[in-house]
Order: structure tokens, then sequence, then C-alpha cells
């Protein structure tokens, strides 16, 4: 799976005033990729249970949620903090 | 996957029959030039039909002194500079859109801090608090206008504008009104009111296009036009006296205007009662069924007969931008969640930075796409 393009978020303000990024992929999460994201950091939590698994990687300063088999996922942080966080989500899922 | 939107006290979708084909018209047929050329008289009609029609769901008899504008924020903008009163002196709520309170804090020539009446844990703001407030001697002697948001875009509290505009008035106060919640589902009587001025979006429940909106403001109420420009009319008249209000300056948004004049058709068609009637009674059912939903707690009363058509909701142990994610990608659902661009409200209603998930209906949702929001949450909670 590979990232190929990264969308500003048409709602910026829904993250509490964070600027958002969606990631677009060219295929589906996997469960398996989704594990790999917690080494960028933070606390996971996955709902697994859900009709379509939702997760969520946070710290203080981004936030990382997604949805199983969804091509797309949302990257949250910082104005200053954006580009660190981005770069460190595609060098895990390389 | 269905989609189902929830959002319309953003922007309303779908458009009513006949919007889709008036934007196409007005953009496949000639141009109307306003008062420029041979094609006046249908542009006239364009422009002065959508004013009539306005007036008509606003309750303003003088239509002539509505102008048109890109939505409820130009219209505010331009409002506060061309009454040009000093923040300070205005007297406004918590319940406020950023729509209000940005521009009153950082607006050349007026910024300034204004009166902030606090509201209720519904939303609502007593127009006692207006009352108390002008008991002070210090805001009593500066004050020179009161600023309401009709309907609240975070609760859905609809405030007492007609007390309002009484209370502004016997104090002699100017009473400002923004109605870009509440225009086109809720009845509106801004003349019976006594508003001296107004504001308004076309794309929210006027079932409009975004770009349109518009503000009116009272005959006799000193008020300097922002823009000057073309007009189409007197062309060789370069200094107009101070208290003249030129009509709308440079081209206007046919297309977007068209879009409004057809959607006012068929609100009219309608009736805004029954639009009312079919929205609270989804309201009703959503703010049921979600209270018996453990963990769900509401933000405001939506049984309140001072309702518009939106509510707001919190859930135990989950963030409201998560909820509207999962909702979004899992279910196809459109809520909108956050601060709702209303930074000073959520202190008041019990919601916290993050704010809330709010659900909006507009007069195409149905009982079944409630039933679908139910079912999800519950699945998801």
């Amino acid at each position: 799976m590979r990232i190929i393009e990264k969308r500003k978020s048409l709602e910026p303000c829904t993250e509490s005033g964070w600027d958002a990024v969606d990631l677009l992929t060219d295929q589906g999460l996997t469960e398996e990729e989704i594990t790999s994201l917690k080494a960028v950091g933070g606390s996971f939590l996955y709902l697994k249970q859900l009709k379509k698994p939702f997760f969520k990687l946070e710290s203080h300063d981004y936030v990382i949620k997604g949805v199983l088999g969804d091509s797309f996922f949302r990257v949250a942080a910082y104005r200053e903090k954006l580009e660190e966080v981005l770069n460190s989500v595609e060098k895990m899922l390389k | 996957m269905r989609r189902i939107y929830l959002n319309n006290a953003a922007t309303s979708y779908p458009k009513p029959p006949g919007v889709l084909e008036a934007v196409q018209e007005a953009v496949s047929d000639i141009p109307p030039s306003q008062f420029r050329d041979g094609n006046e008289r249908k542009g006239e009609d364009l422009f002065s039909d959508c004013k009539c029609l306005l007036g008509q769901v606003l309750g303003i008899a003088d239509t002539n002194q509505i102008r048109f504008s890109s939505g409820a924020t130009e219209s505010l903008n331009e409002l506060f500079l061309g009454l040009h009163i000093p923040a300070e002196e205005i007297i406004t709520t918590v319940t406020e859109h950023n729509s209000v309170l940005r521009p009153l804090y950082n607006l050349p020539g007026i910024a300034g801090e204004p009166v902030l009446l606090p509201c209720d844990k519904d939303g609502r703001v007593d127009p006692e608090f207006l009352e108390k407030e002008l008991a002070k001697p210090a805001v009593r002697k500066k004050a020179r206008a009161v600023m309401i948001n009709h309907c609240s875009n975070v609760t859905g509290a609809v405030q007492d504008a007609e007390a309002f505009g009484d209370i502004a008035h016997r104090n002699g106060l100017l009473f400002i009104l923004d109605l870009s919640q509440s225009a086109g589902c809720l009845e509106v009587d801004a003349d019976a009111w006594m508003a001296d001025a107004v504001a308004f979006t076309g794309h929210k429940s006027l079932m409009g296009v975004q770009g349109t909106g518009g503000y009116y403001v009272r005959e006799g109420i000193p008020f300097r036009p922002v823009r000057y420009g073309g007009t189409g009319r007197e062309s060789e008249k370069l200094k107009y006296d101070p208290i003249e209000r030129p009509p709308e300056a440079g081209t206007q948004n046919t297309p977007g205007i068209a879009a409004l004049t057809a959607a006012l058709h068929w609100i009219k068609q309608q009736g805004i009662g029954v639009i009312r009637e079919k929205e609270y009674r989804l309201l009703r059912k959503a703010a049921e069924e979600l209270l018996a939903i453990p963990g769900v707690r509401l933000c405001g009363n939506p049984f309140s007969d001072r309702q518009g058509p939106l509510l707001s909701f919190l859930t135990e142990g989950m963030d409201p931008s998560d909820l509207g994610y999962i909702l979004s990608s899992g279910y196809g659902i459109v809520t909108r969640t956050g601060l709702h661009c209303s930074p000073l409200i959520h202190p008041y209603i019990g919601s916290g930075p993050k704010g809330t998930v709010r659900i909006s209906f507009s007069p195409f949702n149905t009982a079944d796409d409630v039933t679908a929001l139910i079912e999800a949450i519950k699945e998801i909670l």
C-alpha cells in the first residue's frame, strides 16, 4: 500500500483547530498497516467490534485516525508539527 | 453505501426541484444586465422578484432596502462597517457565530470588545439578561445596538427576537438580527420584531446555493455602504450624499440569485409552517431516540417550542470528531462535529473544547435517515 495523494481536509475546524490532511492510498488499509502506525507513537485506540473498525492514534500534538478497509485516513496536527507527523506516517507505511 | 446528509445547518442538500434548472438557465441564456441594456427587463425582474420573495419569507415590507451579498459573513461585515458602531457599543451574546464575533473583534474602525450576554444551558438568552445589562449605567451610557443570533447553530435554541427588539427600541438602541439559521425554516417577521438590520444567507434553509445571501437596513437608519462602484444607472454621478444607499455595486451573482429565487418559490409553495413541522418531527424523533441510548447526552433542549431543526449531542468516552468520522466513513452518515465556529457558547452548554456532534435536518430528510443514524450510534457506542 502506498500513499498516492495528500489532500487538505475540507473541514479543518472539525479537528478542533488543528490542520488536517486526508491521506489517500492506492489500496484499502489492512489491520497490519494500521498496527504498524503504532510506531509513530501516542495512545492507540482500535474499535475492532465495529462494522467498519476504527482506529485512532493520539498524542498531545497530533491525531491519526481512519477506518479498516478505507483508501484514506486522516492526520491532524498543529501546523508546525504536521510535516513531521506526515513524514513519520509515510516512513511507517513503507 | 447510501449517503445520509444531516449537515443542513452548514449547507442544505439536496436542493429543491427547479434550483438546478434555474442555475442552468442563468448560465445558458444571455446574461441579464440590471438596468444596463436591452435585456434589462429580465435582470430587473429576477433581482426584484428575489427581493420580493425574500421580503415575504423574512417579514420585510420595504424590499428595496435588501441588498445581495455572498452570504451571512459578508453581510455582517458590511453591516458592521456600514453602521459604523464601535464593538464596545454593541451588546451581543455568547451564542454568536464567528461571522459576528470576528468582525466585532477585528474590523478596522470598529474593532473592540462587545458586551456579551450569557445564555442558559440550552443556549437560550433570556431577554431579562439584556434588561439587567442595560441597568448598569456604564453599559447603558455606551450602548448603541443589540445584535442577536435568532437561532443558535449549535443547540438550535431560538431567541425571543420580539422581546429583544422591544427592549432595544425602548432603550433607543438599534436591533440587529442574524437570521442565518432561521430564514426558510422558521417563521420570521423582521418588521414586527422591529429589526433595524438583518443578515441572512442563501445556502442553508433558504435552499439556494453557496455564494448567495444578503442584508437589510431599515430606511432612515444611518448606514454608509462599504462598496461603491458601477450600478448601471446615474453613471455620471460620482459622489453620493452620505445618507444615500445606492443599489449593489458591480455585476451580481445572477446564477446564484436565480437559484435563490427558485428555492424561495419552492419554500413559499410548501409553506414555512409545513417545512417547520416536518423538520421538527424528525428532530423530535432523533432527540427521543438519542436520549434512549446509554452514554448520550443532548446539549440544549430540542423539545422546546423555540427550536430550530438541529441538535447537538455528546457521547461518553468518545470524542465528537471521532464519532463524526466513524459515522461518515463507516456508515455514510454526514454530521458536523467540533465547535461549529461558535466558540463562546460551549462552556455554557456543557460541551468542552472539542465541541459537539451536530445533526441538522432539511425538508428532504426522512424518518429512515433518523433510524439509520440511531442504529449506527447504537452499534458504535
